[in-house]
């Protein structure tokens, strides 16, 4: 439910119980104070006949009068109380107050009736509840409109201010321009809003050169220990045991030199350091890649297919190298003796699919960092998300299929 | 021949002046930008392996003074940064190589061999160990004034061997050689070991000494 939805509804409801409240005590009150000024009347009346009776010693002949009657009543008894009532007469429309009292004449005891129509406070009341009413109503209805109207107007900065939060990304320099608004509030929330974006994209950028300087920082380390490495088989001295700790030694260091050479290159991707590109001629370069692997298939016994069409990609130099070497390393490891490497390039695709003896890749993993089917795999888990990270700054869309026992890398631009 | 290593990392510079240490080199370091300025103004060497990044500055002043000064020294550059940007801007300053770290020393010993060869024979250069030539023109192999038939990766295999004499060269150091950083399919060393026993048949059936020796599965020697 919208802010205003809410607001409109809580504010609408409260007006109405409130107006309908004062408006019935407001009712209840004008009436008593209208009630009671008639009644002021019948006293004075009564005063009157009470006046011409003791003067005259008879009871004064009723003088038709609008709106006021006045009759008498024989009793046995005298009548003490006074008595107010509201009372409705046959053939009148409107209610008269009426008021009763006792008095004596001639030795005689009535009970003498004034009776006053009400007709006047009546319309009084109606006219003050229907001004109520249309009071309720107009104001009902104004704050409806500026609820819409006001609110909204007052709300668009917010509005404003979310349009450019979403555009908000923390791997981008550019920090948030928020346009000045009047509204201490939005004021403090785009203030607030700002500085803690910008503190985002900094610590992310910290972290950034973080991982690209230890990885810069990790090179030199380890070309001290390759070095040492390489001298020390020198030795004419080494036992056939010693050797193979050597060679364990150099296997973990290639491992940890190509993990640090992966991760270097994620972070330069990530850090646009690869944003010039050319128009790059790929079927040239895919016919190159060929003739590279080509020994290293040829070795391992894996028929490779290929059928090349012109096409050309718009995309940083050493990326596209990178790229490719990925793909066809990719679809070589997981490959088997006898087994089977498909290339088609065509005009805006470019396919590659490889026999594999290992299960279908879960899509929604694949591409995260150091993901690997097998635990126990020889290699890192960086080389398809530099490919997918690689495919998401060129604007190059990357599909995986899987049948049979083949994996499929569909490359769209 | 000389060779000048400009390396502020002492440990590297050991290990790069103890391969290189044999009949063939005569190994001086430095290990900052004033001291390096001035041997390299002082002296002609064969080669200078150079680090970029240097206490004091930045090693491609040095190789622009190089260059000022039209001194012929062949400048091998090593560096972390491995960016096409980086080594096409070395290259364009006047670098003969780029070396990205962390390399293998037999790489370095046989990227300073090609240099110095280049320097040497004007591109038209021959190699000849004992019964072995190598036109490194014509990229070709004769044993005994006979042309033997290698391909390219047997080829390159054999220049690397004979630029690393007498020494023993990891598994490792071969793939990384044969492949490049990025062919991360390398650790096959299956296919390497093909490629050896391929080139050490076709040697021999040519009538050259069996030189390729293995040590313990870990590397390959070539000894003369």
């Amino acid at each position: 439910m919208k802010l205003f939805a809410k607001y409109t509804r809580i504010n609408l409801l409260t007006t109405i119980i409130i107006f309908l409240l004062s408006a019935t005590a407001f009712y209840f009150v004008i009436r008593y104070i209208l009630i009671n000024q008639v009644d002021n009347d019948l006293r004075i009346e009564e005063r009157e006949i009470e006046t011409y009776v003791h003067e005259h010693g008879v009871l004064p002949e009723p003088i038709p009068v609008k709106d006021q009657k006045i009759s008498y009543a024989l009793v046995d008894r005298e009548f003490l109380k006074r008595k107010f009532t509201t009372e409705h007469f046959e053939g009148e429309g409107d209610s008269f107050r009426v008021l009763h009292f006792g008095i004596t004449a001639g030795e005689k005891m009535y009970i003498a009736t004034v009776a006053k129509s009400l007709e006047g406070t009546d319309d009084l009341t109606r006219s003050i509840l229907l001004i109520s009413l249309a009071t309720i109503l107009v104001i009902l209805v104004t704050s409806l409109v500026i609820n819409r109207v006001l609110l909204k107007k007052l709300w668009q900065p917010f509005y404003t201010s979310l349009d450019i939060l979403k555009n908000f990304r923390v791997d981008k320099k550019q920090s948030l321009n928020f346009p000045s608004t009047q509204i201490d509030e939005f004021t403090f929330m785009n203030q607030t809003i700002g500085k803690t974006t910008n503190q985002a994209q900094q610590e992310y950028s910290l972290l950034k050169e973080f991982t690209e300087n230890a990885s810069h920082e990790m090179q030199t380390p380890l070309a001290i220990i390759r070095s040492k490495l390489d001298l020390l088989i020198q030795d004419e001295n080494l036992s056939e045991d010693q050797s193979k700790t050597m060679q364990s030694a150099y296997t973990a260091i290639e491992k940890l030199s190509r993990l640090n050479q992966s991760l270097l290159l994620l972070a330069k991707i990530e850090n646009n350091q690869y944003a010039d590109t050319s128009r790059i001629n790929l079927k040239d370069r895919i016919a190159e890649k060929l003739d590279a692997f080509h020994e290293l298939w040829q070795n391992q016994n894996i028929s490779v297919t290929s059928t090349l069409k012109d096409a050309t990609i718009n995309l940083n130099t050493e990326l596209a190298d990178i790229l490719l070497n990925n793909l066809f390393s990719n679809a070589t490891r997981h490959n088997f003796s006898n087994g089977t490497i498909d290339v088609a390039l065509e005009e805006k695709q470019l396919k590659i699919s490889n026999s594999s003896h290992e299960n279908e890749l879960n899509s929604r993993q694949m591409f995260l960092r150091f993901f690997s089917q097998d635990r126990k795999s020889r290699y890192n888990g960086l080389g398809l998300s530099i490919i997918k990270q690689i495919c998401d700054v060129s604007g190059i869309s990357i599909q995986y299929l899987f049948s049979g026992n083949e994996h499929r890398f569909i490359l769209t631009w | 021949m000389k060779v000048l290593v400009i390396e502020d990392e002492k440990e590297l510079s050991d290990s790069i002046c103890a391969y290189l240490a044999n009949e063939q080199f005569v190994c001086e370091r430095t290990f900052d930008f004033s001291s390096s300025m001035e041997k390299i103004l002082l002296y002609d060497y064969a080669c200078i392996v150079l680090d970029v990044n240097l206490p004091g500055g930045s090693g491609l002043d040095i190789l622009k003074e190089l260059k000022t000064q039209n001194k012929t020294d062949g400048v091998l550059i090593i560096s972390a940064r491995n960016s096409l940007d980086d080594k096409v801007f070395a290259l364009k300053t006047g670098a003969d190589d780029y070396l990205t770290k962390p390399f293998h020393l037999p790489e370095l010993a046989a990227r300073i061999n090609a240099i110095i060869r280049r320097k040497s024979f004007d591109g038209k250069n021959e190699i000849t160990c004992n019964e072995l030539k190598l036109d490194l023109g014509q990229k070709n192999v004769r044993v005994n004034n006979d042309a033997v038939d290698l391909t390219k990766k047997e080829y390159e295999l054999l220049l690397y061997f004979i630029s690393n004499k007498n020494r023993v060269i990891s598994k490792n150091a071969i793939a990384q050689h044969l492949w490049g950083d990025n062919m991360d399919v390398a650790d096959s060393y299956d296919f390497i070991y093909t490629h050896i026993k391929n080139l050490r048949k076709k040697l021999m059936q040519a009538g050259a000494a069996d030189y390729i020796k293995s040590i313990y599965g870990m590397g390959y020697k070539f000894s003369v």
